[in-house]
């Protein structure tokens, strides 16, 4: 009778890859590789193609037509990793700012009484939405298209289409000031990302969003309070979105009734760019907004290169097609003999 | 009317034609308008006839870079000016959404020393800035009369507002309403909402008719109104019962006044406003003095004259 031994073996190593595909699966193991990797690509190849893109001028303008979009995309994008959607977040922000601009122009109001007031007003719109959601069990997608009607109506319906104009000088510093080199929008943006970043990525809150976004009734049925993250995160939208219509307010120097016209399509798109997934439970707010510095570059250089109006669209929306498949084809580079 | 641009910009530019022609690099001139529409594409092809002519005149080129904001926002057009503002270019000719929403930004170009001048809009308050453009009350009042006769002074009428927050169709319509209460035998019954869509107007003016079966006539705020609220009263087979005077020169609308449809319109002159546009920009970038303001004028197009 023979007595084998066994000897515990090195776990086998796996197959060296090529470097280019080193270099790749490096970028990916991040879950914001392939964004940054894309933003690195559109950075250069701007910055090799227009004189103007680098300069501090076109930087700082950049930096603060982020800030808006980007205030918004934070909020779109919690609210997507929670597997929902909001699509009245332009209306909200249109409504918070028309009314931001009468309190301080028509009553009379303290500014920032009134930017307090109009916050507070975002982020009872995001939570009346978060509520008829859970409440009336409707699709987020339904339901925030009809709420969109609702508050661009009553936008529409207290300024009769007519800007308030006389808005005090006392906050213009929030849309037009610039600190250190670095537009107010913008240090606000990095504060609210610094934020509501972190509240995703380290506290349990913020992981039960990702629980929720992965599977809503396992989340249920572990114990979550579901609905009641629901309206937070529609309440957080909500407040994002007015504070990005007050700073609007703030930079225009009129409260506009077509602030936040435009807020709806760019933040869903930047998301999905960042790598937030659309069935939910996946990315993060840093991406998104990285996603939206993206989006911001492609609307830059479509005017510094000089393209037709008429091409905008196909150029824009082809870039973003190009970035989202970079993501995805990098991956299966990747992973092709795995 | 080629002829009178070329003699009259011959004049304009004749004394400055050979300082122009030292320097061999092209003038840039950017043009912004509101957002993208056919009458701003009658306002481009104004204006490359300047750049054209006054390029063939000094032996120094003109460039027109055409950049339309997607959508009627302030904000977009600010983004878009800005931009065009980090290029440098010689001139920058904008169509205002708002001139006190555009005001930093323009004061931005103002920094920049970056020439302006607007065209269809008025300019911010205390700025030098050449204006280019027609009245739009004016106009606005020129239509709502002309309807006023055509239904005798007494009727039921209807307005178009086109875009509310646009300014130009908020004066238009507020000028054509004062221009209907000098008639007591006339009533506006109803306003609709286009936001410059064709279909909308199509949609909105057909559901007034049916809502107001008497309704005697119309008047519009925008460009496109005109010509949903024509195909909506040839869809009702109520040509020649609701009549209607329109705003503008775009191929539909005079489609309409040819069809019998519509009974004429009143129409500035976009590609005047784009030419004289080009004309002070240029002057503008040769360090010229220009008007506060240049009248293009407004026609009313008839079927005799079309």
């Amino acid at each position: 009778m023979s007595l084998e031994t066994t000897f515990p073996t090195a776990p086998p190593t796996p197959p060296r890859l090529p470097p280019l595909r080193r270099l790749a699966a490096r970028c990916m193991s991040s879950p914001l590789g392939g964004v940054i990797a894309a933003l690195v690509i559109i950075f250069g190849v701007s910055c090799l193609l227009s004189p103007h893109f680098l300069t501090s001028f076109n930087l700082m303008i950049m930096a603060r037509a982020l800030a808006f979009i980007g205030l918004v995309t934070i909020g779109q994008s919690v609210l997507m990793i929670l597997g929902e959607l909001d699509l009245s977040v332009g209306a909200i922000g249109g409504l918070a700012g028309i009314t931001g601009g009468m309190l301080m122009v028509q009553a009379g109001l303290d500014p920032w009484l009134s930017l307090g007031l109009c916050l507070l007003l975002g982020t009872l719109c995001g939570m009346l939405n978060g509520v008829l959601i859970t409440r009336l069990r409707l699709h987020s997608l339904v339901l925030t298209i009809g709420m969109a009607g609702v508050y661009g109506g009553a936008n529409l319906v207290v300024t009769k289409g007519v800007a308030i104009t006389g808005v005090p000088g006392d906050i213009s510093f929030l849309g037009r000031g610039v600190v250190y080199g670095v537009p107010v929008p913008f240090v606000i943006l990095l504060a609210c990302l610094g934020v509501v970043g972190f509240v995703m990525a380290r506290t349990p809150v913020g992981r039960y969003v990702y629980a929720i976004g992965s599977n809503p009734e396992a989340a249920r049925m572990l114990g979550l309070r579901v609905d009641a993250i629901r309206v937070a995160a529609f309440a957080t939208a909500g407040f994002l979105s007015a504070l990005a219509g007050i700073l609007m307010v703030a930079r225009l120097g009129t409260a506009q009734p077509s602030i936040g016209d435009t807020w709806v399509l760019a933040p869903i798109a930047a998301a999905v760019i960042g790598g937030v997934a659309t069935t939910g439970g996946l990315g993060s707010p840093v991406g998104a907004v990285l996603g939206a510095v993206i989006i911001g570059i492609i609307e830059n250089i479509i005017v510094l290169f000089g393209i037709s109006p008429y091409w905008q669209s196909i150029v824009s929306g082809g870039i973003v097609v190009l970035a989202i498949s970079f993501d995805s084809l990098a991956r299966r580079y990747i992973h092709r003999d795995a | 009317m080629k002829i009178a641009f070329l003699l009259s910009a011959l004049l304009a530019c004749a004394p400055l034609a050979a300082r122009a022609a030292d320097t061999g690099a092209p003038l840039r001139f950017v043009l912004i308008p509101k957002t993208v529409h056919p009458w701003f594409d009658k306002v481009n092809t104004g204006a490359h006839a300047a750049a054209d002519l006054l390029g063939r005149l000094t032996g120094r080129r003109i460039e027109i870079e055409y950049r339309a904001p997607q959508t009627a926002d302030v904000s977009s057009q600010n983004d878009i000016i800005e931009r065009a503002v980090a290029t440098h270019p010689d001139g920058l000719i904008l169509d205002l959404l708002d001139e006190k929403g555009n005001h930093a930004t323009m004061q931005e170009a103002v920094d920049e020393k970056v020439p302006m001048t607007v065209f269809d809009s008025l300019p911010p308050e205390g700025m030098d800035v050449t204006a280019v453009g027609a009245d739009f009350c004016e106009q606005g009042t020129i239509a709502a009369q002309r309807l006023a006769g055509l239904i005798g002074g007494k009727g039921e009428v209807a307005i178009m507002m086109g875009v509310p927050t646009a300014p130009n169709h908020s004066l238009r319509a507020q000028c054509e309403r004062t221009a209907f209460a000098r008639y007591p035998g006339i009533t506006v019954v109803a306003t609709g909402i286009d936001n410059d869509s064709i279909e909308t107007a199509q949609k909105q003016a057909a559901a007034i008719m049916q809502a107001h079966p008497d309704l005697a006539g119309w008047v519009a705020c925008d460009a496109s109104g005109p010509v949903g609220i024509g195909q909506a009263i040839r869809e009702s087979g109520r040509t020649g019962k609701v009549r209607e005077v329109g705003l503008d020169n775009l191929n539909d609308m005079i489609q309409l006044i040819h069809d019998g449809v519509a009974d004429s319109s009143a129409s500035s002159r976009p590609e005047m406003q784009g030419y004289w546009a080009v004309v002070a920009a240029w002057q503008r970038a040769l360090g010229q003095k220009t008007p506060k303001y240049i009248d293009t004028g407004i026609d009313v197009l008839t079927s005799k004259n079309i």
